[in-house]
């Protein structure tokens, strides 16, 4: 299906250049189509307004760092009880001082949320959306979590993020007396 | 490019005449973070005309806990407290979603009497969620007494759980690959009474709240929202089912063992205001709770002694790739994304497509034109649970 799929994406959205990735384990693992960055919106709307596909909802997105390049992933879907279809469409993103992508507000409605989501958590701006602000953390926080080179902040608005004494003294006394037993043993095995 | 509203971004206004002239009469009322009818810790800004919501943004976040970068962090047995706290009235059906989903990945078989456990453990924490729902939705309308009736039933499925699994609501019960405990002939015996009994409690509730009078007056032809809506917002469960769309993934798209029972899936049919608003809604998650009962009657006939843990790794590694999976769980489809390295231990990424989430981003839709009385009715009726939105 995903051939097929990316087949007809190529030959409708020029430059689209869409690119199936079959798992070699259909059961286990899902199958998904890369798509060039900067087209995202206009294959995202062939895919909703052609018939033969008509992928009428998105149902999430969802952000992955692989450290050399981030991907965004688009899982689509449609609610059609005689012929269930989902897909995730990938792009990926490999600048990460300044990630933009297209916006998919004006096709899906839900991508308002979820896109503010992945901003929040990977840094990724979506060009075109309506209100794009951080939507989990404060909107004065820094760095974006989910990356995986992200350090959290020691200071915000005053506050110490991870203070020393966060953890009860009876707890940290265990964690001590444990830390120490063991560097016994340690030394005992030597 | 087609936008939501014409009022301009709601936090930089912008130099606009129209913008300007249109809020120069609003008043901007925050409902919540500690308001009763948002269920938890969740701030709607809302500009009133009067009595008239102009409009609603939603601000959440308030339960953020960084669900999801600790679980880059544990290994794949480890996740499942976390998972239990996204939804902490559901923390059955996040379980096991989130086994399936580990489950698909490593090829595992789970034994049919785990299987068949699994549905009705998850089936009973259905009922239990949307008693929960039940209640607080008469509170937040101004009936008291429905929430009483509801937690005595619940009650009695939670000393079920923490019998069987030790814990009232965060119940780490379902492991990968299987249950950690299993449920003894007395406990089953227990589960059947209680079916006899939930049934003959339901119709009771229709007579107290459904066809009350106050209440159709509070929630019909309130909080309208559309089949066509619902599918661009990405709406799902009670919802979807709500405004009249036969949809359940359970029927649709068949997991565990799903196909093999007999049920029906209630949708709105606007007997009583109009399909898609807020008593549609509710009376969806009512008749739930019946086909619940006839899933749970057909497991128990279902059942036979046998193993409940299948075969799994002691040091748990998957191979490289990606799974999205979802379920049906009592608020709509919970979906877990999940991307591996090779020989990894612990998720390289695990998303959580939440449903609540996606209702919430309805709120806006809906709002505009309501009184704010009937605002608070629609919140409540898509049942919002902070845990899993802020994850």
């Amino acid at each position: 299906m995903h051939k097929e799929l990316s087949d007809l994406i190529n030959r409708n959205v020029t430059g689209a250049n869409a690119v199936a990735y079959l798992t070699a384990d259909a059961k286990k693992f899902d199958s998904s189509i890369t798509v060039e960055t900067s087209h995202i919106y206009k294959v995202v709307e062939f895919l909703k307004t052609n018939k033969t596909t008509s992928f009428n909802s998105l149902h999430c997105i969802s952000g992955v760092d692989y450290t050399d390049y981030m991907e965004v992933c688009y899982m689509l879907t449609n609610y059609d009880p005689s012929a269930v279809r989902n897909l995730t469409l990938k792009v990926r993103v490999t600048d990460r001082v300044n990630a933009a992508i297209d916006s998919v507000v004006g096709q899906f409605v839900s991508a308002d949320f979820l896109e503010r989501e992945v901003y929040d958590m990977f840094g990724i701006k979506f060009n075109n959306h309506p209100d794009m602000r951080r939507i989990l953390c404060p909107d004065d926080w820094e760095g974006f979590p989910l990356r995986k080179d992200y350090v959290a902040q020691k200071d915000y608005n005053g506050m110490t993020v991870y203070p020393d004494n966060k953890m009860n003294m009876e707890d940290r006394e265990f964690i001590v007396r444990q830390n120490m037993i063991k560097k016994a043993q340690a030394e005992k095995a030597q | 490019m087609q936008t939501r509203w014409d009022v301009g971004e709601p936090h930089k206004p912008t130099i606009n005449t129209r913008t300007e002239q249109l809020k120069s009469d609003l008043l901007t009322l925050n409902m919540g973070p500690q308001h009763p009818a948002t269920h938890g810790v969740l701030r709607i800004e809302i500009w009133t005309d009067s009595e008239i919501v102009a409009h609603a943004i939603p601000h959440i976040g308030y339960l953020h806990r960084c669900m999801e970068k600790h679980c880059e962090n544990l290994d794949f047995r480890g996740v499942i407290p976390f998972v239990d706290r996204l939804d902490y009235l559901a923390s059955m059906n996040m379980e096991w979603n989130y086994a399936m989903t580990i489950e698909k990945m490593l090829g595992t078989e789970v034994p049919r009497r785990a299987e068949l456990l699994r549905i009705l453990t998850c089936e009973l924490q259905r009922i239990a969620s949307h008693l929960m729902a039940f209640g607080t939705y008469a509170i937040d309308l101004g009936a008291f007494s429905p929430f009483l009736y509801a937690f005595d039933y619940r009650e009695k499925i939670l000393r079920l759980f923490e019998e069987v699994s030790g814990a009232r609501l965060l119940y780490n019960y379902i492991w990968i690959g299987g249950l950690w405990n299993d449920w003894s002939p007395e406990q089953i015996s227990r589960v059947t009474a209680f079916c006899d009994d939930m049934e003959e409690e339901a119709k009771k509730y229709h007579e107290l709240l459904s066809m009350n009078k106050i209440f159709i007056a509070r929630t019909a032809h309130v909080g309208v929202m559309s089949v066509q809506d619902c599918i661009d917002f990405g709406a799902t469960g009670p919802i979807l089912r709500g405004a009249g769309m036969k949809w359940d993934l359970r029927k649709n798209e068949p997991y565990s063992l799903y196909s093999e029972f007999d049920f029906d899936v209630p949708v709105g049919t606007g007997e009583v205001g109009e399909p898609g608003d807020c008593w549609n809604r509710y009376i969806v998650r009512m008749r739930e709770v019946v086909e619940s009962i006839k899933i749970i009657r057909q497991v128990i006939e279902k059942l036979e002694p046998g193993s409940i843990m299948g075969k799994v790794p002691k040091v748990m590694k998957l191979p490289e790739g990606e799974v999205y999976f979802r379920s049906e769980c009592p608020r709509g489809e919970l979906a877990f994304h999940l991307v591996t390295k090779q020989d990894s231990k612990e998720p390289f990424r695990l998303k959580v497509r939440s449903p609540c989430f996606t209702h919430t981003s309805m709120l806006p839709r809906v709002a505009p034109g309501q009184m704010i009385a009937d605002f608070v009715a629609t919140v409540g009726s898509i049942d919002i649970v902070l845990g899993e939105i802020d994850r």
